[in-house]
């Protein structure tokens, strides 16, 4: 990919806080227009690689580089960064809270009422522009929080876990808020644990272990790197069959169906062959694609 | 430093529109000036006059004795027609109804029964024996059956003092215009050295205690506003965003100055009351005749000193504040490690006593540049025997700085403590996180 596009370049940087060490060596590209997923378990190192990039912490070796520069004070007003750890201010209204988050982005005046009155009708929250932050419901409140981050139109925006706690209607707002600014251009890293939910919005991801990076590559790539090893079953009878180790690495039962990850060698036929032998009724057998999630427990598991 | 402003504008409106501000600032002077006002509207209640019968067996006092109790009654100035020292405040502030009775035909035991009768039925406060050696025993006795009032005795003792006094010069054969001329009053004129140009330092001194204690005061009530100030994006949990668009030292000096400005106009619309009431109350007394009192002779410069001093003391408190809540996660704990701050105020005002002995020793140069005790020590010494400006000026300029350097540890506490998150720092751990980058 052309350097231009690089929105954010992480060089050989690593982080230690006295002993323990948060980010080792880790290098990234992250690119202008896509969404990139920032994963691991909790305690990988999402976060601290995070301050980095937004200039909170300082890497103790290494750099970073934002559009095309290394990371200073002033660029800090084209990153847009919505914390795991946030609240808002609990008695100051909601027009004054995000007047003033728009100040500190240096957006003021006349731009920062539009903006304000734009993105509240956008996330439906036009008619509480002037009560107080502790008289919104917890859903709410974390909308206004996301408009915190979006209020100076940033050309990066880093979302923490945004849709935890949000009910699926709101949760759906916001993804299509999210995809609307990839649409435009923007660079989105989002970091979560919810496998699913970066599963549906992520072009890019990079999967971060014990400080360390165990996967990096488009959603896309990695997916078909693992191969359809998984099979979706729906039988009746067979049970032997399923727990043979020869065939299955792991059997995972849901209600009405079972699925299967196959065996380092074993091939999905021969497994189809034998549950017909063993006289099941087979009402449904599919090759899958790896879910993201057994991805992660995968490598995961295996770094450990 | 558009953010900086930012911050101050935010912590400034916020708390001045805070409905808390406004009560606060109405409220207090109300309190006080209630405090001040009530105990003399309740002396001023006018009660009934006092019924005394008065028994006179010398028969030559009663006149004179109600001469001088009614004079009592009408507000003449002090000290004009009596020689007695009496306490002002007493002065009309009981009025008498008196009864002679003459009943030579009557045994005192008799009389006496009657009177304690009316005094039972409360036809009568009280009666007044003079017993017929009274000019030359000077004792006689007050009968009355209310303990509790202190002021009829001590005002009934200074008339008959006074009448008997007159009694015996004329029974001396003492001329009136003599008389006349032994009673009038002097004239005592208390004479200030101030204003014969000298320094007038006994009046600077109230105001250095003055300033000192206002500086208590607001410390006292703004420090733990600043402290949660500090803490209230730690509790929020809004600190990380504020991170993404603000360094912590503006924003740490943000806080400071927008609760600092908040104090000041505070304290403004106080001052500003406190001038007019002052000044209302020194035109009352004025026009009662009572002499207002002068402001003091103090240099314009001093006046410069003063606020130039107390800004360096609050601020200098403030700011460790600040530190406190920059190591702490929730105000309970701030309260806890706020509480030596207090103890240090105090030392640094006692000072004061050791640096006005001896504005001019080592110990008091030491004590006006160390930070903490800076204050109250420099204003001391300057309204005593100003030092030389060089030393003035250092001493503000130690001050000003440590405020900064204080503020700046506080904001690397504040950073590295929020990124480590959840945990109070201790000292040493402070200092760590203070050079950490």
């Amino acid at each position: 990919m052309p350097a231009s596009e690089i929105t954010i370049k992480l060089d050989r940087v690593s982080k230690n806080f006295g002993e323990f060490t948060a980010v080792r060596d880790l290098s990234l590209d992250v690119c202008a227009g896509r969404v990139f997923g920032l994963l691991g378990p909790n305690g990988a190192g999402k976060t601290t690689t995070i301050r980095m990039i937004v200039n909170i912490t300082a890497p103790d070796t290494g750099n970073v580089y934002l559009f095309g520069r290394k990371i200073d004070q002033a660029l800090q007003d084209r990153i847009g960064y919505l914390p795991e750890e946030r609240g808002l201010y609990r008695r100051m209204r909601i027009v004054d809270q995000l007047r003033f988050f728009a100040e500190l982005k240096n957006v003021r005046g006349k731009q920062a009422e539009s903006k304000i009155d734009e993105w509240l009708e956008r996330v439906k929250l036009s008619e509480w522009k002037n009560k107080r932050s502790m008289e919104l419901s917890k859903g709410m409140q974390q909308k206004i929080q996301f408009i915190t981050s979006v209020i100076h139109d940033p050309d990066l925006l880093i979302l923490d876990e945004p849709f935890s706690g949000l009910d699926p209607i709101n949760t759906e707002l916001l993804k299509e808020i999210v995809l609307d600014l990839k649409r435009a251009g923007k660079t989105i890293i989002f970091s979560t644990h919810q496998m699913e939910v970066a599963e549906r919005i992520c072009d890019d991801i990079c999967l971060l272990n014990r400080s360390r990076k165990i996967l990096e590559g488009s959603l896309r790539d990695i997916k078909r790197s693992f191969g359809r090893n998984s099979v979706a079953i729906r039988c009746e009878g067979g049970d032997g069959v399923l727990d043979d180790p020869e065939f299955v690495s792991k059997l995972v039962r849901h209600v009405d169906e079972a699925q299967v990850l196959l065996a380092p060698g074993a091939d999905a036929q021969k497994l189809l062959r034998r549950l017909i032998d063993s006289g099941a009724e087979i009402g449904k057998f599919e090759m899958m694609e790896p879910s993201l999630n057994d991805i992660f427990i995968t490598k995961v598991t295996e770094s450990a | 430093m558009k953010k900086f402003l930012a911050v101050v504008k935010r912590e400034y409106l916020q708390r001045v529109r805070a409905k808390m501000f406004i009560v606060t600032t109405v409220l207090l002077p109300g309190a006080m000036s209630l405090f001040g006002v009530v105990p003399i509207l309740m002396l001023s209640i006018k009660t009934p006059p006092v019924r005394v019968v008065v028994v006179d067996q010398t028969g030559k006092l009663y006149d004179q004795l109600r001469q001088g109790l009614m004079s009592d009654e009408s507000a003449q100035p002090a000290n004009e027609n009596n020689a007695e020292p009496r306490s002002p405040g007493r002065r009309g502030l009981t009025s008498f109804q008196l009864e002679e009775i003459n009943a030579p035909d009557q045994s005192m035991d008799q009389l006496r029964n009657s009177l304690n009768q009316r005094l039972r039925q409360r036809e009568i406060d009280g009666y007044l024996i003079l017993p017929p050696d009274f000019l030359v025993r000077g004792q006689a006795e007050f009968f009355n059956n209310n303990p509790g009032d202190l002021f009829s005795p001590p005002a009934l003792q200074s008339a008959l003092n006074r009448a008997v006094r007159e009694q015996r010069l004329i029974e001396a054969k003492v001329d009136n215009k003599t008389r006349e001329e032994l009673f009038r009053p002097v004239d005592l004129q208390a004479v200030k050295i101030g204003e014969s140009g000298g320094r007038d330092s006994g009046s600077s001194f109230a105001l250095v205690f003055g300033i000192g204690f206002v500086m208590y005061i607001s410390i006292l009530m703004y420090g733990q506003i600043v402290l949660g100030a500090v803490i209230e994006e730690k509790e929020t949990r809004i600190a990380e965003i504020l991170f993404s668009s603000v360094r912590p030292f503006p924003l740490m000096m943000g806080k400071l100055v927008g609760v600092s400005l908040v104090a000041l106009t505070q304290l403004t619309i106080w001052g500003l009351a406190f001038s007019a009431f002052a000044l209302y109350g020194v035109n009352l007394l004025a026009s009662r005749g009572l002499p207002s009192f002068s402001i003091p002779g103090i240099p314009f410069s001093h006046y410069i000193y003063f606020l130039l001093f107390f800004l360096l003391g609050y601020f200098i408190y403030a700011t460790i504040y600040a530190l406190v809540g920059s190591m702490v996660t929730t105000a309970q704990e701030g309260g806890q490690l706020a509480m030596p701050i207090i103890l240090l105020l105090v030392v640094s005002f006692y000072l004061f006593f050791p640096v006005s002995r001896s504005p001019d020793s080592s110990f008091s140069f030491w004590v006006s540049m160390i930070p903490f005790t800076a204050p109250v020590a420099m204003l001391v010494r300057i309204v005593t025997h100003t030092p030389p400006f060089w030393q003035i000026a250092l001493s503000l300029l130690i001050g000003f700085s440590s405020v900064l350097v204080i503020m700046f540890i506080a904001s690397r506490v504040y950073r590295v403590g929020m990124l480590m998150y959840g945990k109070r720092a201790s000292i040493p751990e402070a200092w760590r996180w203070a050079r950490q980058a």
